[in-house]
């Protein structure tokens, strides 16, 4: 009789404790489950791997320590046109300082890419996605831009064309960062 | 101070007992000649104990069916007011801070500010139904045990009280008590009644000048067999939420001759043509004709799913390595299955795109042929090899048009290609530039030939015909569901309806039989049709010629 009251006791412990633990799981994991959590400024860029242009290929991680200007562009896109060639001295200028300059390129024909960067004399490296990193960064207007420090931490987002000012302030500030 | 729960019949009853398990007598205070209530047959439930301590209080709580019934109300009104509006899931592309504002006026504001917006998902909504499925479990455990042992202990001999306040009462005064062998004669007729009711099915235990039958007790288990099934139920719904890859409810777009990754797994699903069918005019009412309706009859995505082996993840390099593992023919109501994935057709699009092109390259003043080639317009090669001559592809406009006097290209998509080539080789040592647009339509709003004379390019590039050019026409709508816990849901489903119809078409029916010197008392229960009762112990003591109407077997006392 007493080791059946044990028991009982035991019994009842366990259904109780099971439900408190499996309600806690549930409930943890729907508070805290962000599904798609995209890249925001704060948080760490997400790594890709890509092929060049020009058949090489390159890492984000491989620039770990390096400040980092990730560009979504696309020929189709008027401000990303516009704003090549600004971003292509900024380039030239701040290269020896450890600036490094990726442009994603939104899923063209590499004749179209070719082309465009033969005649803008684009010479920072021009990388072919294929939707992939573009979903996995949460692009969605063009152009966009995301300022990485050298941290591997995403400073700032910049959605629209940048103009000199805009893009002075920001480089400015990755540089600083860049002990 | 310990109460004496000790019946008279020597058997040792837990707290709050109602009624002896052992031999029935009522143990509690009860009204002169009022029936007893056979709940549970008068078992203490687990919970009922003396000096409760914080975890028999909680046990308390749940098992509690007044509880259950306040937590059943609870969770469906709130389950009610997720309904009031539509629930943010269900949005593609909306914000929901403006949205319920703006379409149900400030009471969607405050709708959303409480948090019904994402009523189903809400830790609260959760924990209700956790506490739902808690009480569901510590309810029937409280019962169910009890009660079993009360049943697997019955005594064959009642007593006296617990046989006159039974619904189905019988007395009769059969033999003599100062006859010397009444003993062995009621055993005789016990004996009889035993076998009438063996046929009957019931399971008949005869001693002591007393009887027990009883029969179809496991129907007594159909309401346990339920709340199994639910729970099962409940947990299937749960776990759906809880691990990933459960479920999935999901729209595609698909154009033809295009593969996409179904988002969150390794499969790859290919539209290879979709075809639409229409109603022929004849077919339509007279009234869908007059509206010039055109209404298709059956539409179909011949799809392929691959599954990738190698290279899947973001960060790699190279192309994934896809394995096809199913073809099938999607159709309303005939889904692609394969690994728990279903692909139902949704909707379609007419989304007309040049795809590849044949053309060939000629001297635009002979007319000589040198030869074909074919030009994609996704992702075109850079270069050509036609006959004697080296093609370059210089530039490439999938969607060609000028922008301040410049050639630029409006959108990624191939609306109006347009080829600029430079061409080396015989006669052309430095190089022609020509220029190419697929489209009839391009090549005059452009001035293709124009264009081609004034950079003296001696070169025509043209289709041969229309059997030459490739296009994708529709883009399929698919729908991709995955619901894993269908298979838990079913059998939650089925073991309920197992329970249902056992508590539902059966009755728990018992018959006590005692003699007291020559007197015959007879008491019976069950827990529903007790006109069916009534009618068959009548029938089986008219098997002994002693001839009742059914309805004299009711009770005389009242329930107060």
């Amino acid at each position: 009789m007493i080791m059946m009251k044990k028991n009982r006791r035991l019994i009842q412990v366990l259904i109780l404790s099971t439900v408190v633990v499996i309600t806690a799981i549930t409930i943890a994991g729907n508070l805290f489950s962000e599904k798609d959590e995209l890249p925001t400024e704060g948080s760490k860029a997400p790594n890709f791997a890509l092929r060049t242009l020009d058949g090489g290929h390159h890492q984000l991680k491989d620039f770990e320590g390096h400040p980092v200007i990730i560009n979504f562009w696309g020929t189709f896109c008027e401000p990303c046109v516009n704003e090549m060639p600004l971003i292509q001295s900024y380039y030239e200028t701040y290269k020896d300082q450890g600036l490094v300059v990726l442009g994603i390129n939104l899923n063209e024909a590499e004749a179209t890419v070719r082309a465009f960067v033969r005649e803008h004399g684009i010479t920072f490296p021009i990388l072919m996605d294929n939707d992939r990193i573009r979903r996995n960064y949460g692009v969605m207007y063009y152009p966009t831009t995301f300022f990485v420090g050298p941290d591997g931490v995403i400073q700032d987002i910049f959605i629209g064309e940048l103009k000199d000012s805009t893009l002075s302030v920001r480089v400015n500030r990755l540089l600083s960062s860049n002990g | 101070m310990i109460e004496n729960t000790k019946c008279e019949c020597g058997h040792q009853n837990p707290v709050d007992t109602v009624l002896c398990e052992a031999c029935g007598k009522p143990l509690v205070e009860i009204a002169d000649k009022e029936l007893l209530e056979m709940r549970y047959d008068g078992v203490a439930r687990r919970s009922q104990r003396k000096n409760p301590n914080l975890l028999d209080r909680i046990w308390g709580f749940f098992s509690s069916v007044k509880v259950a019934v306040y937590l059943i109300i609870i969770t469906l009104c709130v389950a009610m007011l997720g309904t009031l509006y539509p629930q943010e899931n269900t949005f593609i592309g909306l914000d929901p801070a403006q949205y319920y504002e703006e379409n149900h006026g400030t009471l969607g504001k405050i709708y959303y500010m409480l948090g019904f917006s994402r009523t189903y998902e809400s830790w609260w909504f959760i924990g209700l139904l956790f506490l739902l499925g808690t009480s569901l479990v510590v309810c029937s455990l409280d019962r169910v045990i009890p009660l079993y042992r009360a049943l697997k202990r019955q005594q064959v001999r009642k007593h006296t009280q617990f046989l006159e306040r039974q619904k189905v009462v019988y007395k009769d005064k059969l033999f003599d008590a100062h006859d010397e062998k009444v003993k062995e004669r009621e055993m005789e007729w016990l004996e009889q009644f035993a076998n009438i009711l063996r046929k009957k099915f019931y399971k008949v235990q005869v001693e002591n000048s007393a009887l027990m039958a009883e029969k179809y007790r496991f129907s007594r288990w159909g309401p346990y067999v339920i709340h199994i099934g639910l729970i099962i139920f409940l947990v299937a719904a749960l776990l759906r939420t809880v691990i990933p890859g459960w479920y999935m409810d999901e729209y595609i777009s698909i154009m033809e001759g295009d593969i996409k990754q179904i988002p969150g797994t390794n499969y790859y699903l290919k539209n290879e043509k979709f075809t639409v069918e229409f109603y022929e005019q004849d077919e339509l009412s007279p009234a869908q004709r007059e509206e010039g309706r055109i209404i298709p009859k059956l539409f179909e995505t011949r799809a392929v799913l691959y599954e990738c082996v190698r290279h899947c993840d973001d960060e790699s390099l190279e192309e994934p390595v896809l394995i096809e593992r199913l073809r099938h023919d999607i159709r309303v109501n005939e889904p692609l299955e394969y690994d728990g994935i279903m692909a139902y057709q949704f909707d379609y699009e007419f989304t007309p795109q040049l795809r590849s092109i044949r053309v060939e390259l000629k001297d635009h003043t002979t007319g000589e042929s040198f030869g074909f080639f074919d030009l994609e317009t996704d992702n075109p090669a850079e270069s050509y090899t036609v006959g004697p001559y080296e093609l370059t592809l210089i530039h490439y406009y999938p969607d060609f048009g000028y922008e301040n006097g410049k050639p630029v290209t409006k959108s990624s998509k191939p609306n109006a290609p347009a080829y600029v080539f430079s061409i080396t080789g015989p006669g052309v040592e430095d190089g022609a530039v020509h220029m190419y647009f697929p489209r009839p339509e391009d090549k005059v709003r452009f001035a293709q030939d124009r264009i081609n004379e004034a950079a003296g390019s001696p070169f025509l590039i043209e289709a041969a015909g229309m059997e030459d050019v490739e296009f994708a026409l529709y883009t399929t709508f698919l729908n991709i569901r995955v619901d894993k816990g269908m298979p838990l849901v079913w059998v939650g489903a089925v073991i309920g309806m197992i329970g249902l119809v056992m508590g539902t078409y059966w009755q728990h029916r018992r018959i006590w039989v005692r003699f007291d010197e020559g007197q015959l008392l007879l008491g019976a229960h069950t827990n529903k049709n007790w006109y069916g009762l009534r009618q068959e112990i009548a029938k089986a003591l008219a098997g002994l010629d002693i001839r009742i109407d059914p309805k004299s077997l009711i009770n005389e006392v009242k329930r107060s």
